[in-house]
């Protein structure tokens, strides 16, 4: 499985390549539809990890963390738009995407955008 | 209590002694480093420093010539030794190690003898590695034979902790063939079985493999014990991982299971904090002292301030009265106790005379070593105790009862939602998704698609693999509902019929908690109502009466209380006869069904009749789980055991597993962990 091999690889050009050969594996065999839309979020995901990494000068990590992970960061770095624009991206379930941002607000003590709930 | 320890010490007497064993494996480990003369270096396979911590010592190595121990590791090994020993699992990545060792080596121009010990045996890719890159010539490969490990005095175990994933995952049978291995040993000493009962695919290729393994060696200079059935054993009972995949899902309730789940044993050993371990007092050899320095110098690897402590009843008598108790009666259990000692204490404190005064000191260090074991205990619940208690863990303990009874699945799936949403452990979702799809027959396609993106999303898509071989085939315990069209035959098989296993196999009982509290009345104790499938089994073929109904009720019911004397509840175990009784059931369960009788190939023709009467006699049924078995399982076979008179059950198996760890080793956790850090840093 070349989704392994993606694992292990560490630059990220060659991680979004390797995902996308995924992606193509898996969109080769019709019963995998699932797989291939996942692998497709997936070098969407990283892709946007990149941006993100360049917006931040470097500073913040983002490559290869999971989506609630990425926009946790985001929030915990004041970058709350991006988050939102992440949750849109992705369509991430409100459920999942206020319980992540309430722990990441209460992380950071920023009680003013607690109380804007 | 005391009529139950009373159990415990016949049991002891007439029990196959396990310890045997153990002695093999270490005089096995002594000549083969006696093989080697002089000094050496002995360069180990760290997943193998636990099991041989179990089996010897330090100071035992040190007295055999070995100077220096280093972990397998990548990189340069320097050696003061001309002498070198590998000691290792015949794994691809540890021999390609071994060979970049000694090619260094060589361009150092240092001379250096090898020698390669493979645990449990030689196989021929490992010497074909060697000889592609190069060094074959240059090292003496032999084998270390180490196979079953006691781990207590009724659970034996190879330690494998892959054994799972490399069955289910990979479709590697080497576990299988060690097993058969390890168990032909096992005949070789104690007879052979006489009856081999098992239920499970991969149960009827380990079985084909012993019974071909027998008479291959019996035509010449094979021990007597391989010719005639076992006088004190009376059968072999092999399951499958694949027949109960329900138990290890769920959350083990008893004290060891818990400690399992939550702390983690590895090799019978757990870490706990520092401050636990050592006594305030100063008592220079406490049970707890001793056992963990024997593994100092192995100890680079662990945190600081945490203590490994090997979790064994030979040294401490109160863990073999709580370990397999439900942890809700723990905290009752360890306070009677205190009170006991308190007690004894005052009485003791009381005395007057001197030949009372000598008695109490004669007493003193018993007391004190019996003080720690509760001091100990008392410790290690209040560390449990806290973590029972948050919500994710009572969340999925009511998800896994609500599921169990098939009790409005759809809304248990959107629990298992919401518990992703807040964050829980992956492992924790992912066992309580498998389980859903277990007990329901498959989850419905458009859910289960929608709770793996969210699975991926919240975790991380390297999670896809793990999701992927969840669900394909021999394991697929993770399934749409319907299937579709697509999918593979061999899925279809698979599935597990639940709905009527819990009604035919009494998997669920109603017990009030009070009712738990009084008497363990049935093996469902140890998961608070429900029974584990795999013991069930076992009751089918071991304690017939027990499945149908419940032999300690009627014995309730005789005695009229609670004050129900032991031994008045004690039917007299039945001979074995298969899976006579309950084809039909066991018929249901995906997997072949095994059920044979071995006469052994010897002169003597096996009185067969006596197997059938076995009178007052004890024999024991040694119980084989292919692929791991938990804590909680062993708790319930204990407590079967208890049950009849004239049997025993002995719990042999591949490793002892959890939830969370079959999920772990199916991720590649561990391994992959390291890596997608590394990509993410």
């Amino acid at each position: 499985l070349s989704l392994e091999e993606a694992a292990r690889i560490s630059d990220p050009n060659s991680k979004i390549t390797a995902v996308k050969a995924a992606h193509k594996f898996f969109s080769d065999d019709k019963d995998r539809a699932f797989e291939a839309k996942m692998m497709d979020e997936y070098s969407r995901l990283l892709t946007v990890q990149q941006q993100l990494e360049k917006e931040s000068d470097g500073k913040v990590e983002f490559f290869g963390a999971s989506v609630n992970e990425t926009m946790r960061r985001c929030i915990l770095n004041g970058m709350s738009k991006r988050a939102d624009k992440i949750k849109a991206d992705f369509k991430v379930p409100e459920k999942r995407f206020w319980h992540m941002k309430l722990h990441a607000l209460t992380t950071l003590g920023d009680f003013e955008a607690l109380d804007a709930f | 209590m005391t009529s139950e320890s009373d159990d415990h010490s016949i049991s002891s007497e007439s029990l196959i002694d396990v310890n045997l064993l153990k002695e093999i494996a270490k005089k096995a480990l002594v000549d083969a480093l006696n093989s080697v003369n002089g000094a050496k270096t002995l360069v180990l396979d760290p997943s193998l420093a636990g099991p041989l911590g179990l089996v010897t010592e330090v100071s035992v190595l040190k007295h055999h010539g070995v100077d220096k121990m280093f972990w397998l590791e990548p990189g340069a090994l320097s050696s003061t030794t001309s002498n070198i020993v590998y000691l290792c699992r015949p794994l691809i990545t540890y021999v390609k190690i071994i060979a970049d060792h000694i090619k260094r080596h060589a361009k150092e121009s240092r001379k250096h003898t090898y020698t390669l010990l493979l645990v449990p045996r030689v196989s021929t890719l490992v010497s074909q590695i060697l000889e592609e890159e190069g060094v074959l010539g240059d090292v003496t490969i032999s084998a270390y034979n180490l196979q079953f490990i006691p781990l207590a005095e009724d659970v034996i175990s190879l330690e494998y902790d892959n054994a799972f994933k490399d069955l289910w995952v990979d479709g590697d049978e080497t576990v299988i063939y060690d097993s058969a291995q390890a168990l032909t040993t096992f005949q070789k000493l104690y007879g052979l079985f006489p009856r081999i009962v098992g239920k499970g695919d991969y149960a009827a290729r380990l079985t084909t493999l012993l019974i071909r393994e027998t008479p291959k060696s019996s035509n010449s200079s094979s021990p007597e014990t391989l010719l005639t059935p076992s006088e004190r054993i009376d059968s072999l009972i092999v399951l499958d991982r694949r027949v109960d995949m329900i138990t290890p899902l769920l959350t083990q309730l008893t004290y060891e299971g818990l400690i399992d789940e939550l702390i983690g044993i590895k090799n019978s050993s757990v870490e706990l904090p520092a401050s636990l371990l050592s006594p305030p007092a100063p008592i220079p050899a406490g049970p707890s002292t001793s056992s963990s320095t024997s593994n100092a110098p192995l100890t680079s690897l662990k945190k600081e301030s945490k203590k490994k402590h090997h979790l064994t009843t030979a040294t401490d008598p109160l863990f073999a009265e709580l370990r397999d108790l439900n942890f809700s009666s723990v905290g009752r259990k360890l306070n009677r106790v205190a009170r006991g000692l308190d007690e004894n204490y005052k009485t003791n404190l009381q005395s007057k005379t001197v030949a009372q005064l000598r008695d109490f000191v004669g007493k003193l260090g018993g007391l004190q070593t019996e003080h720690q074991a509760l001091r100990l205990h008392t410790g290690l619940s209040e560390l449990l105790v806290p973590l029972t208690r948050t919500e994710h863990f009572n969340k999925s303990l009511e998800i896994q009862q609500n599921l169990l009874a098939s009790y409005e699945v759809s809304a248990q799936v959107t629990a298992i939602e919401d518990m992703i949403a807040q964050g829980a452990d992956m492992q924790t979702v992912l066992r309580l998704l498998c389980l859903a799809s277990i007990t329901a027959g498959g989850i419905k396609a458009k859910v289960l698609e929608n709770i793996k993106r969210e699975v991926l999303q919240a975790y991380g898509y390297n999670f896809l693999p793990l999701l992927l071989s969840l669900a394909s085939p021999p394991l697929g315990i993770l399934l749409p509902n319907p299937l579709p069209s697509s999918a593979p035959a061999s899925l279809a098989p698979l599935k597990y019929p639940f709905t009527t296993l819990r009604k035919s196999l009494r998997l669920l009982i109603d017990d009030t908690p009070e009712a738990l509290d009084e008497v363990e009345n049935d093996i469902s104790f140890v998961y608070s109502g429900y029974a584990p499938i795999s013991v069930r089994l076992v009751q089918c073929v071991a304690q017939k009466g027990g499945v149908i109904s419940n032999p300690a009720e009627k014995a309730v019911a005789e005695a009229a209380g609670r004050n129900r004397p032991t031994s008045q509840g004690k039917v007299q175990a039945h001979p074995i006869v298969g899976w006579r009784g309950f084809e039909d059931v066991v018929a249901t369960i995906p997997g072949e069904t095994i059920d044979i009788v071995q006469r052994g190939s010897g002169s003597k023709v096996p009185p067969i009749a006596s197997l059938l009467q076995p009178g007052e006699k004890l024999t024991t049924t040694v119980v084989f789980f292919l692929g791991g078995c938990t804590y909680t399982e062993i708790a319930a076979l204990r407590w079967v055991g208890r049950q009849n008179k004239g049997r025993k059950f002995l719990v042999v198996t591949t490793g002892i597993i959890n939830g969370a760890s079959i999920i772990d080793s199916i991720a590649g956790l561990g391994k992959s962990a390291g890596a997608s850090k590394a990509a993410g840093i």
